[in-house]
Order: structure tokens, then C-alpha cells, then sequence
């Protein structure tokens, strides 16, 4: 071989360098643009979760807000009507115990009649108590608000529930300092009548557990109650460990009329004027429960600051 | 004994309180609506009249604001069962217009017979009776 014939060999091996090397510049930019487009797709791919994330729970939210809307609607529309009812009881009584009155001073006083038109008088009295009931439901009454500590106004209705609870109920209660503007009295009636329905749940065992937070304006959770306004809210949690609820008892327990006591034991008014006293106090309320393991009612309260 | 005007839409307790009015010696017109009671005014004066709120045609509101125009020394009670508003927001509203005194039913009949016997008497009833 002489140096002559293999002149081309460097040219060659520098041609083959060459082209190595441009393979392996090329093989380097398409791992590098895989792994960019990789990068993107996942990107993508993750926004894409994301959103559907978003709409779900947008959807969710659209329909907690419109069940919450119906059911505020329903019983806005249960309370006209038994303000109706209401209005045309009041006149029956006042019938009733007005011609009963009148038939008792004809009679002998010492007659059974006499006693009798008595009872028929105390029964109309007992109507009347359940109507002034139904009213309280039903209308919006013009209550006295002032600010009130709601720590110290819970721990005042608990001082006054304390002794009639049964020995085998444990009651604890964890406050903060808030401030709300409400009527005291109507805010002890929301506290009683959920204690004690808390008590009847537990049949007299078990824990009812009070605790007290604040919701920011800007919370998510305040996203489920159509009536919520953007200001700071005093939650109340109330729960018990009682025997629960279903579906359908919790869809409907604020009714007026709704009971799940036996005959005789409960109006089925106690929630349904706990909700419009909440309602009253520009305030929500919701309940959560699972049979068998105990039931949550939650109050929001707008926070009161000077 | 007092001349009253009573002003009620519910049978029943127009004839009951008629009976007890009348029982208490006081003579008794009855209208079953504020027109009725518009009507009767423009024949006869009477010393007090006792209306109802919640009524058809022409409630007791527009009644007692009417009457308190055209007749300002007649005495007025203002009743109602309340509920399709609200009862005390209606009677305060009633006494404002110039109701003398306002009951919610169902009344106490003898303390709506006093509080017909101190208006008679010229004596005036201060507190929302309930």
C-alpha cells in the first residue's frame, strides 16, 4: 500500500467522526426534546386533572348551594304557611275558650260540667302554646340584638342545661374569644334545644363535644351556604355520639312537624326554630351524621367587631 | 254600658264576642270587614270600636288609619291572631295609627272587658295587652 492509493483514509475517518458526532448531537437534542415534551405533557396532563378537580368540585359546590337554596326555599315557604294555619288556629281557640268561658259561668261552680268546661279551656291553652310555637317559626320577630361575648353566652346556657343532664353524658367545651351581635336568650333556646335532642340521641351515654373556631371571609367553607356574606364567621360545632341519623331524617330535620321521637315526647318544632333563630341572626346551620356513630350540627355566626 | 262597634272577619269569634260583649251589658253592631265597619260608621257613631287586623276587602290597618282621621275621639281596640305577618309588628303599627290599646288573640275576654271599661271611664290603657 502506498501512501498515495490511501490518501482519502484521513478524510475518511474525519468524515466518520463527523458524522458520529452529529449523531450524537442529534440523539442529545431529541433526548432533550423528549424529556421538554415529556415535561410538558405531564404539565399538561396535571392541569388537566387539575381543572377537571376544579369543575367537580365546582359542580359539587353548584349543587351543595342549590339543594341548601331549595331547602332554605322550603321552609321559608313551610313557615308562610304555618303562619297561615297559625292565623286561623289563634281564631278557633279564641272560639273555643271564649264560648267555653262563657258556657262555665252558666253552670253550677261546683258541678262536674263546671269542671269539665275547665279542661276544655286548659286544652285550648295548650293549643295556644303550641301555635305561639309555630309563630316563632314562622316569623320573623323583631328580637333585640346586642354584641355578645359567645363564649360566655354558651357557658351560661350550659350552667342552666348542666343540671338536667343525665349523669352518663359527658359535656365538653372548647371556646374561643368571640364576638357576635344576637338576642341571649334566643341564642340559649338554639343551645338547649340542641343539647337536649343531642341528649335524647345518646339515650342519656355518651359525649357531647362543643367547639368553638372562626371561618375567615375567604374560607372555601363558607362556599356552601348561599346566604353567606364575605365576612369573618364564630362557628359552633356541636357533636354528639349519639345513634345518629339517615339520609332522609337529615334532609328534612329542620322541618317544622319533622320528629323522630315517639308520640307524645316531641313538636318536631325544636330544630325547625333552632334554624329560623340561626336564620334570624343572619347565621347558617347544617347538620352531618352517620348511623350509629353520632350526629354534627354546625353553626356560623357573623363575628361582631367594633 | 258602651256603644261598640265590632269589627270581625271569623264568624265564630264575631258571635262569641258579640255574646260576651252583650253579656257585659254593652250593645253591639257587628261588621264583618272594614267596609262594612266604614259603612255602619257613616250611619252611627259609636263609643269604641273593636277591630280586627287581618281581614278581606279592607283590613284593619287602613280602618283604624281612616277612623282616626274622620272620627278622633272614637276609642279603639285593635285584635289580631297574627301569623301570616307578624302579630306584634301589626298591633304596634295599630297603635301607632291610634289604636288605644291592642290585644293578640286568643284575648283574655276579661281583660278586654277592662280595658273597655277604663276607656269609658276616660282612663287611659297604657300597656299592650297580650
Amino acid at each position: 500500500m502506498t501512501p498515495e492509493r490511501h490518501f482519502w483514509l484521513p478524510y475518511f475517518i474525519t468524515a466518520i467522526a463527523l458524522v458520529i458526532l452529529i449523531l450524537i448531537a442529534a440523539l442529545v437534542r431529541i433526548t432533550h426534546l423528549a424529556r421538554t415534551q415529556a415535561k410538558a405533557l405531564k404539565k399538561s396532563n396535571e392541569n388537566l386533572k387539575n381543572e377537571i378537580k376544579d369543575r367537580m368540585h365546582a359542580e359539587e359546590t353548584k349543587q351543595k348551594l342549590e339543594v341548601a337554596l331549595l331547602q332554605g326555599q322550603k321552609l321559608q315557604a313551610m313557615g308562610t304557611l304555618a303562619g297561615g294555619i297559625a292565623h286561623d288556629f289563634n281564631n278557633i281557640l279564641y272560639a273555643i275558650i271564649g264560648y267555653t268561658g262563657m258556657a262555665r259561668e252558666d253552670v253550677d261552680q261546683q258541678s262536674l260540667v263546671h269542671k269539665n268546661l275547665g279542661k276544655v279551656i286548659d286544652a285550648a291553652h295548650r293549643g295556644q302554646d303550641l301555635v305561639a310555637r309555630i309563630l316563632a317559626f314562622s316569623r320573623k320577630q323583631h328580637h333585640h340584638f346586642d354584641p355578645l361575648n359567645l363564649k360566655e353566652t354558651i357557658e351560661a346556657a350550659l350552667s342552666l342545661l348542666r343540671p338536667t343532664i343525665p349523669a352518663g353524658t359527658l359535656l365538653d367545651f372548647h371556646p374561643i374569644e368571640a364576638d357576635v351581635l344576637g338576642n341571649k336568650t334566643q341564642l340559649h333556646q338554639v343551645l338547649v334545644n340542641l343539647i337536649n335532642n343531642a341528649v335524647d340521641a345518646m339515650d342519656g351515654e355518651g359525649t357531647i363535644d362543643i367547639r368553638m373556631s372562626r371561618v375567615l371571609a375567604n374560607d372555601t367553607f363558607l362556599k356552601q351556604f348561599p346566604d353567606a356574606r364575605q365576612k369573618n364567621y364564630c362557628k359552633i360545632e356541636l357533636k354528639d355520639t349519639g345513634h345518629g341519623m339517615d339520609q332522609h331524617t337529615m334532609e328534612r330535620i329542620f322541618e317544622p312537624f319533622f320528629t323522630t321521637k315517639q308520640v307524645g315526647k316531641g313538636t318536631g318544632l325544636g330544630l325547625s326554630i333552632v334554624h329560623s333563630i340561626v336564620k334570624e341572626h343572619e347565621g347558617e346551620i347544617i347538620v352531618s351524621s352517620q348511623l350509629g356513630k353520632g350526629s354534627t350540627f354546625i353553626i356560623l355566626l357573623p363575628e361582631y367587631s367594633v | 254600658m258602651a256603644k261598640i262597634l265590632l269589627v270581625e272577619d271569623d264568624d265564630l269569634v264575631r258571635d262569641m264576642l258579640t255574646q260576651v260583649l252583650q253579656r257585659a251589658d254593652h250593645e253591639v253592631t257587628c261588621a264583618s270587614n272594614g267596609e262594612e265597619a266604614t259603612e255602619c260608621l257613616r250611619n252611627e257613631t259609636p263609643d269604641i270600636m273593636v277591630t280586627d287586623i287581618i281581614m278581606p276587602k279592607k283590613s284593619g290597618i287602613t280602618l283604624i288609619s281612616e277612623v282616626r282621621t274622620k272620627h278622633p275621639n272614637l276609642d279603639i281596640i285593635a285584635i289580631s291572631g297574627g301569623g301570616r305577618l307578624d302579630p306584634s309588628g301589626y298591633l304596634d303599627l295599630s297603635e301607632t295609627l291610634g289604636a288605644s290599646v291592642s290585644f293578640e288573640k286568643p284575648i283574655d275576654n276579661t281583660a278586654l272587658l277592662m280595658a273597655i271599661d277604663l276607656l269609658m271611664h276616660g282612663q287611659k290603657v297604657t300597656d299592650k295587652a297580650t
